[in-house]
């Protein structure tokens, strides 16, 4: 996404899709939540896991 | 020194030898409840005559008769959890949760309920809907979350342990911030039965805080519905990881860590190693939007569009935006999930347990809970879950010890992890530390729970 209110129009147009109504301190809220959380996402998204082997269905409680 | 003084383990034995009357402990622990939760808002509900009947009909189990306080994320036969919120997405009613059976089982006395960081979503405690609980080293600082109540009423005195539970650090950060010993178990191996996310988490635990590790293992033993074999740690392999997480932190909490692993060394014949961990950032973010997403079970747009006008602002605005995690980044998440569980099962070959501060700064205040790092200023939350996510994430156990005091009299702590099932190595390695440092910070409490003399 490009643009200075990209992250507004990606949560404003994300939760109207869902029919999730916001006032301006849910906002206000959101905007500060997506500042931290973006960065990280992208992060994770970037992190290349191409080769690894998927764990399906992993018992938690033990060593994989 | 009064019988609510004692230790868990102490008090069960002053009963089981008959110096100890429990009722007259009930009325005790009742009575400093009524005097020090006022100042601490850690404990939102006692239910005296219910405290009485648990008495009546306790079985003689290894807490026969001792009082213990639950937190509010667990359902009891007459109070439905509230998990700290006005409204949760999950339906919950009064019922045997297995935190409950356990205890009941074990003879103890749950003698009150805990406050906890609303929906659990918060390692400060600072928010809930009984109001923040306060820190008894200094009522102005966070308790911690979102085990916040077990925590301060535990580190108070009120009582000698609490049962908790930790999905992002719940059970140790509280611990690290209130000076106490705090167990996140192995992923299954506590009860969750009766937890409103029991069918969908893939990281909550339950577990206890206590004041050391031998009370933590009575309450872990029965918990687990197994007893917890004591060791020694001889010849302990400390992994240290040179990473954020040992490095980003205050230098207090640093050099008390470092003088924390090298007496655990020390005490134990042990080695230190440094040991590689890359991606750690990666799974932070990863048991991040796992929990958060875990946690919406049951919300659907229309319910979000209705919550509770008392849900905070702060989460009524996060719970919009979980709605909103890419599908994804959730798939990318189980992905590092499966990779740090490969790199921890290699790395616990090469060492038996891993060392780092459970919190990078002590406790922050709580009207601004923000941390000083030396990378800048951050949310606390943000740091904390930084050093706790992975045991969540991977599964595996892991532990939170004090080990000092900050120059404002905080509580600074280090964690140790440990690989799947190893719970009892924990245990044997924070008893080893608190014998390398005399049991100096397990013993110390907060000055509004100085030991009281007996009566003459």
């Amino acid at each position: 996404m490009e643009g200075a209110n990209a992250p507004d129009q990606f949560i404003r147009a994300g939760l109207a899709a869902m029919g999730i109504e916001v006032d301006e301190i849910d906002l206000a809220v959101i905007a500060a939540t997506h500042e931290v959380f973006w960065p990280a996402i992208l992060d994770l998204l970037s992190l290349d896991t191409a080769d690894l082997e998927p764990e399906l269905f992993p018992d938690l409680s033990q060593a994989p | 020194m009064k019988a609510q003084d004692l230790s868990l383990r102490d008090q069960a034995a002053a009963i089981a030898a008959g110096d100890v009357d429990p009722s007259e402990l009930l009325d005790a622990a009742l009575a400093r409840i009524e005097e020090r939760n006022p100042a601490l808002n850690a404990i939102v509900e006692t239910f005296p005559e219910r405290s009485r009947e648990m008495l009546a009909a306790a079985p003689e189990g290894p807490l026969h008769g001792v009082p213990v306080v639950i937190k509010d994320e667990w359902p009891l036969p007459w109070r439905a959890q509230r998990f700290g919120a006005a409204e949760l997405f999950q339906a919950t009613a009064p019922e045997e949760s297995g935190p409950y059976r356990a205890l009941r089982d074990a003879g103890a006395v749950i003698v009150g309920v805990g406050n906890m960081h609303e929906l659990g979503m918060g390692t400060t405690g600072n928010i809930s809907v009984y109001g923040p609980a306060r820190n008894p080293w200094d009522t102005d600082r966070c308790p911690g979350g979102s085990s916040s109540g077990p925590a301060a009423s535990t580190a108070a005195r009120m009582v000698a342990g609490a049962v908790g539970a930790d999905g992002l650090g719940s059970i140790r950060v509280p611990a690290a911030y209130c000076g106490l010993t705090g167990l996140k178990p192995t992923f299954a191996r506590a009860t969750m039965e009766g937890h409103h996310l029991e069918a969908v988490t893939t990281v909550a635990v339950s577990g206890p805080l206590c004041a050391d590790a031998a009370d933590c293992r009575l309450l872990a033993s029965i918990l687990f519905g197994e007893k917890l074999a004591a060791g020694d740690a001889a010849g302990l392999r400390i992994g240290v990881v040179r990473e954020s997480v040992s490095e980003d932190v205050v230098p207090e909490v640093r050099e008390a860590c470092e003088a924390a692993i090298e007496s655990l060394r020390a005490e134990t014949g042990g080695a230190v190693h440094e040991v590689p961990l890359p991606d750690i950032e990666a799974a932070t973010i990863a048991g991040v939007l796992i929990i958060n997403t875990e946690n919406l079970h049951g919300a659907t747009p229309q319910r979000v569009n209705n919550l509770h006008p008392d849900i905070s602002p702060l989460n009524r605005g996060i719970t919009k935006y979980r709605m909103l995690v890419p599908a994804v980044a959730l798939v990318q998440a189980e992905r590092v999930r499966a990779m740090m569980r490969r790199r921890l099962a290699a790395l616990f070959e090469q060492v038996d347990v891993i060392a780092w501060p459970t919190v990078p700064a002590p406790a922050p205040p709580l009207d601004s809970p923000m941390v000083e790092l030396p990378s800048g200023a951050l949310a606390a939350d943000q740091a904390n879950v930084r050093s706790a996510a992975l045991a969540n994430l991977t599964g595996t156990p892991a532990i939170s010890v004090p080990v000092g005091r900050s120059a404002d009299g905080l509580p600074l702590a280090l964690q140790l992890q440990a690989a799947w099932g190893r719970d009892e190595l924990l245990l044997d390695a924070a008893e080893a530390l608190e014998r390398a440092n005399e049991r100096r910070w397990v013993a110390s409490r907060p000055p509004l729970a100085e030991v009281e003399p007996t009566e003459a």
